[in-house]
């Protein structure tokens, strides 16, 4: 039976093809732009996130007690408890561990406070692909650990460049003014107050030039499922004593915030765009039923089932919407792997860009929730308009139905 | 002719019409007020964070952008003056003498902008006046009396009516120090600027700075804040090269095109709804007209021509478009009217502007007939752009088809 | 909105100065007989700029392209790391008193009649305008330990000396040239240039006179180079200076800020 329904919807389709077309066109067009625009904008928003979590603040970062308010070097975080944690949670993906203290860094002709960064290269690859920012140099201390990376901006104030030799002073443990010689080995671009203000040096190097032979003062933490897990490890972190923890999105709430203000805006575009073109499937729907009242007044009176009508009128529009998500998702899943693979260049906004945080070329995300939603959107609106009709045909005696003209 | 029958036509197939003329309308009306909110929520944002502190056009001299010391300054800020009362369009004038300081109160010492300002003058330039929270700004008659920012003034721990020190080098490098009262505490809600600045009255600082008609910049209210860069250029050829005058569009060029940037994407989230909005009217057109294929066809046989037809139809669609720009346009007005005077508040986004230095917790749109007409006649276009493949089509066909079209 | 003038150096700028001046002399050095090396000439200027305690007069002036500033100061100094300063000139701001320990630092105006604590970070705060740079600020530095030194060239009355940093030296110059007075041991003029090979600043030490036991430059001339810089100079006069001689601790107690303010 299902086989002579299938005919029938498909006979009626074919029958009218510059409608159906249409109809399937319109959804095609509707997908293919809404898919483009979700993943683009939700794009700009996870790189703005990943820039400030992979370079600045993780995840979950770990002071000790004190620390965010005071920014004392002394404030140092030093827990065993806390390296078992980080080393036998099965939810964490990877960390790394940082010195920080507040310097000048100087050469012949410039001066200006930055604050210092002792890290570990390889840790921060694994952790926060820090190398990925490098826009110039190497991601390197050279030997001997003599090298510095510093902010794009930094460099530029300071006009130095790679090989430049700079000076950084710092006052140490003791209270005196620590100072070293280095050479700048790379210089990095992170989109982030970094730029401005980050001189990164050899941990160890730090240790030494701090005198701070033991304890950190941040760990930045990257978990496997962040969305999922988050609220949970920092309870479990903040158990330990002496440690404040903090989510990235205490640390940056306005990100936090641009991103629920972006979901709801997606949803709001989508839900419109989907009742306009529920109108649409609607329009064509309710015509092709009414042109036909007397083909299904005949076979109403033949004895066919009202449910078999209906299905050959709900098939009608199914066929339709599926046809239109199908050419949609290919055209809209196809511009999305462009744009996350090229990205969209917007060079001539990049002022604007960066005051946001942003990078000039924007990336679209493909998530595969923006196909099932919009498989279940467009099949909603198929539903529900051909509902109508239906229940006009439902109520009409098939006598009448035939006298129509 | 045309138009009696294109009339009758439109009442008598009520469903393609009003649909036709809802979806129309809707689409004005959106149109309407969504540029109207972009534009007038970007144009808010902009001017709050020029009108905040720094001002819509100022000038200084020609080197101190890039190396603000006191050899750059403005070493004569009288002649100035009469330099710039014969430039028309200036509404307002003020001079600022910022310098770095130490602030000490009881056993805290911080670091921070104290600017000598023209008080009276200042108000009209920026608002600080308005950002008053607690005790009162400064008058033009005030001596050593300060008026600090609210992250300040917690850093110090004082309140109006406290004392506090403080300690900075003059325009000749001589030490510069002094005792000032708290006067007045403000929040602009910038917090950077709420966390490091105060404010004394330029007379009273000349004297402590030794600054008497010196100043580091001088700020310009146009009377028209958006031709502040063709007032810039006036002032920079009357100046001449030892100083130069910056409009606001280039010394926040950053935000500028931010805000630019975001107009670009709310268009074109707005023209996806417009293309769905475009097929849908054209299917309901399309409908609406092959249904009258056989009422068509008999107009043909008895000897319409095509051209008439097709007059006939797209005067349809003209009324049609006409009457819904029109209902949407008034719906869309009226909605841009209201919020204009009642701005959209934002509770709860706050962190976010505040974040990027952006002070807008209510958005307003701005009301300008020019662009409700322009906006108008987008949608008016692209509705009779969306009824021409359906009239092409429907005169394509041979009378007697026509006639049996089914 | 960012502020982007720091004035306030220009106090510490002052201070520092009068803390690099604050170097005494040690017993003025034996005529010499047999050719010297590079690394004994070095040292032996180095000795002879620098000592165990020192007391001195001296006033300061600062010259730019618009104005010309003169302070006087007296000052108390125990080697690097304990230092007390009084201006004595001009009357507005006579009284005004520092005092460094170690890397803590305050001063008091008696006008206002407050002592300010200045903050470490402002310790090692960058200047623009100065006429000096952070490795003075921070003056861990020394000629003779962070340099390698050649000798250039030689003529009857002084030795031209050729420094270049050693590789791990926390210096900013890359290139020191030295010309020193074969009689006095003193320098005569040095030359820094930075690591483009650029010359930055001269400093020129001059009018060498007797001072009790020791001889000594008692006119320094800072004068910068490059074009942002020009019409900009330091110039110190050191008018009394007595070395060596136990100066009471007292001084160097937060109770000497406004003890000793007049």
């Amino acid at each position: 039976m299902f086989r002579v329904i299938m005919k029938l919807a498909w006979a009626s389709l074919s029958r009218r093809r510059g409608r159906s077309l249409l109809v399937i066109s319109m959804i095609a067009v509707c997908l293919w732009g809404l898919l483009s625009l979700e993943g683009l904008y939700d794009g700009m928003i996870a790189q703005m996130i990943q820039n400030a979590t992979r370079s600045d603040s993780g995840d979950i970062s770990i002071f000790a007690k004190g620390y965010r308010q005071n920014n004392e070097l002394a404030e140092l975080v030093d827990s065993a408890a806390l390296d078992k944690f980080l080393k036998n949670d099965g939810r964490i993906l990877s960390f790394s561990k940082r010195i920080m203290q507040s310097g000048l860094v100087a050469t012949a002709h410039y001066a200006r406070n930055i604050t210092i960064y002792g890290i570990d290269l390889t840790e921060e690859q694994k952790n926060g692909r820090l190398n990925n920012y490098i826009v110039s140099g190497e991601y390197s201390f050279a030997n001997r650990s003599k090298g510095a990376i510093i902010g794009a901006e930094l460099a530029s104030k300071l006009s130095a460049k790679i090989g430049s030799k700079i000076i950084i002073s710092a006052q140490n443990m003791v209270n005196e003014v620590s100072s070293s010689a280095l050479k700048i080995t790379g210089i990095l671009k992170t989109h982030t107050v970094l730029d401005k203000n980050a001189v990164f040096i050899d941990r160890q190097k730090t240790r030494d030039l701090l005198m701070v032979p033991r304890g950190i003062t941040q760990v930045l933490v990257t978990l496997k499922n962040r969305n999922k897990d988050i609220a949970v490890i920092q309870g479990d972190l903040a158990g330990i004593d002496g440690l404040e923890v903090w989510r990235w999105d205490e640390i940056y709430p306005a990100l936090l915030q641009s991103k629920q203000m972006n979901e709801k805006f997606n949803l709001i575009i989508s839900f419109l765009v989907f009742c306009v073109a529920g109108l649409g499937i609607f329009g064509v729907m309710s015509v092709s039923v009414l042109e036909r009242m007397r083909e299904f007044g005949i076979m109403l009176a033949l004895g066919t089932k009202f449910s078999q009508i209906g299905s050959i009128i709900m098939l009608e529009a199914f066929l339709m919407a599926i046809m239109g998500f199908g050419t949609g998702s290919v055209f809209g899943g196809a511009t999305l792997y462009y744009l996350k693979q090229y990205g969209l260049n917007l060079a001539i906004f990049s002022k604007g860009l960066e005051a946001f945080g942003m990078d000039s070329v924007m990336r679209a995300v493909i998530r595969p929730q923006y196909f099932f939603l919009a498989l279940a959107a467009v099949m909603l609106a198929a539903f529900v308009s051909a509902l109508l009709p239906l229940r006009f045909l439902q109520r009409a005696k098939p006598v009448s139905l035939i006298q129509t003209i | 002719m045309f138009i009696k029958i294109a009339i009758k036509n439109i009442c008598a197939y009520r469903k393609r019409s009003i649909i036709t003329v809802a979806l129309t309308a809707f689409s004005t009306a959106l149109l309407i007020f969504s540029s109207a909110l972009m534009t007038g929520s970007h144009n808010k944002m902009l001017a709050n964070a020029v009108e905040v502190y720094p001002g819509y056009l100022q000038i200084t001299q020609k080197d101190f952008r890039d190396v603000p010391s006191y050899d750059n300054l403005i070493f004569d800020v009288k002649a100035m003056h009469r330099k710039l009362s014969s430039i028309p369009g200036i509404a307002a004038i003020g001079a600022r003498f910022e310098t770095f300081v130490l602030f000490a109160a009881e056993n805290k010492t911080v670091g921070g902008m104290l600017a000598g300002i023209e008080p009276k003058n200042e108000n009209r330039l920026s608002r600080l006046a308005q950002s008053l929270k607690e005790g009162s700004y400064l008058s033009d008659g005030d001596a050593a009396q300060v008026y600090l920012g609210v992250g300040l003034a917690k850093k110090l721990q004082v309140k109006v009516g406290d004392t506090l020190a403080f300690v900075g080098t003059g325009a000749d490098y001589s030490f510069s120090a002094d005792i000032l009262y708290v006067k007045g505490i403000f929040q602009t809600g910038s917090f950077d600027f709420d966390n490091s600045t105060a404010f004394v009255n330029k007379a009273y600082f000349d004297d402590a700075m030794a600054a008497e008609n010196y100043a580091t910049q001088i700020i310009v209210l146009p009377q028209n804040p958006s031709k502040s860069d063709a007032l810039a250029e006036q002032i920079n050829q009357q100046l001449g090269t030892e100083y130069q005058a910056l409009g606001w569009r280039k010394s926040m060029d950053g935000l500028v095109e931010a805000m630019e940037l975001d107009s670009v994407f709310g268009y074109i989230s707005l023209a996806i709804i417009f293309l769905v909005i475009f097929f849908v009217i054209m299917i309901y057109t399309l409908l609406n007209i092959m249904g009258r294929s056989r009422e068509i066809g008999m107009m043909r046989a008895l000897g319409t021509t095509p051209g008439q037809v097709f007059i006939m139809l797209w005067m349809e669609c003209l009324i049609l478009g006409m009457l819904s720009v029109f209902i949407g346009g008034l719906f869309g007005g009226g909605l841009t009217a209201y919020f204009h005077f009642h701005p959209i508040q934002l509770s709860g986004y706050e962190e976010q502007f505040k974040q990027y230095g952006l002070m807008a917790a209510a958005l307003p749109t701005v009301f300008r007939p020019i662009m409700i007409a322009r906006d108008i006649l987008i949608i008016l276009t692209l509705s009779l752009f969306a009824a021409i493949y359906p009239i092409f089509k429907v005169n394509r066909y041979r009378p007697l088809e026509a006639i049996h079209h089914v | 909105m960012r502020w982007r003038i720091c004035y306030f150096p220009s106090v510490l700028q002052l201070f520092f100065l009068a803390i690099f001046v604050a170097l005494p002399l040690i017993p003025f050095p034996r005529a010499d007989a047999a050719p010297l090396d590079a690394n004994t000439i070095i040292k032996r200027v180095e000795d002879n700029l620098n000592g165990k305690t020192a007391m001195m007069r001296f006033s300061m002036q600062v010259k730019t392209s618009r104005s010309l500033r003169t302070i006087k100061m007296t000052s108390y100094a125990v080697g690097k790391q304990k230092s007390f300063i009084r201006i004595d000139y001009p009357g507005r701001d006579k009284g005004i008193t520092f005092l460094k320990i170690n890397n803590a630092m305050w001063q008091y105006v008696p006008r206002i009649e407050k002592i300010f604590k200045i903050p470490a970070s402002m310790m090692l705060q960058s200047w623009m305008g100065s006429d000096f740079t952070n490795d003075d600020l921070v003056k861990e530095s020394s000629l003779s330990r962070d340099y390698t030194t050649r000798l250039q060239a030689e003529t009857t009355n002084q030795y031209t000396l050729q420094l270049l940093p050693q590789a791990d030296a926390a210096v900013v110059w890359e290139k020191i040239i030295m010309t020193v007075s074969r009689k006095y041991f003193l320098p005569m003029a040095v030359k820094y240039y930075d690591e483009d090979g650029k010359l930055v600043r001269v400093i020129r030490y001059l009018n060498v006179k007797k001072i009790g036991t020791r001889f000594y430059p008692t006119h320094w001339l800072v004068i910068p180079q490059g074009t942002e810089k020009s019409g900009h100079q330091t110039i110190i006069d050191i008018t009394e200076a007595v070395f060596d001689k136990p100066i009471d601790n007292n001084y160097f107690r937060k109770t000497a800020l406004r003890r000793f303010s007049n």
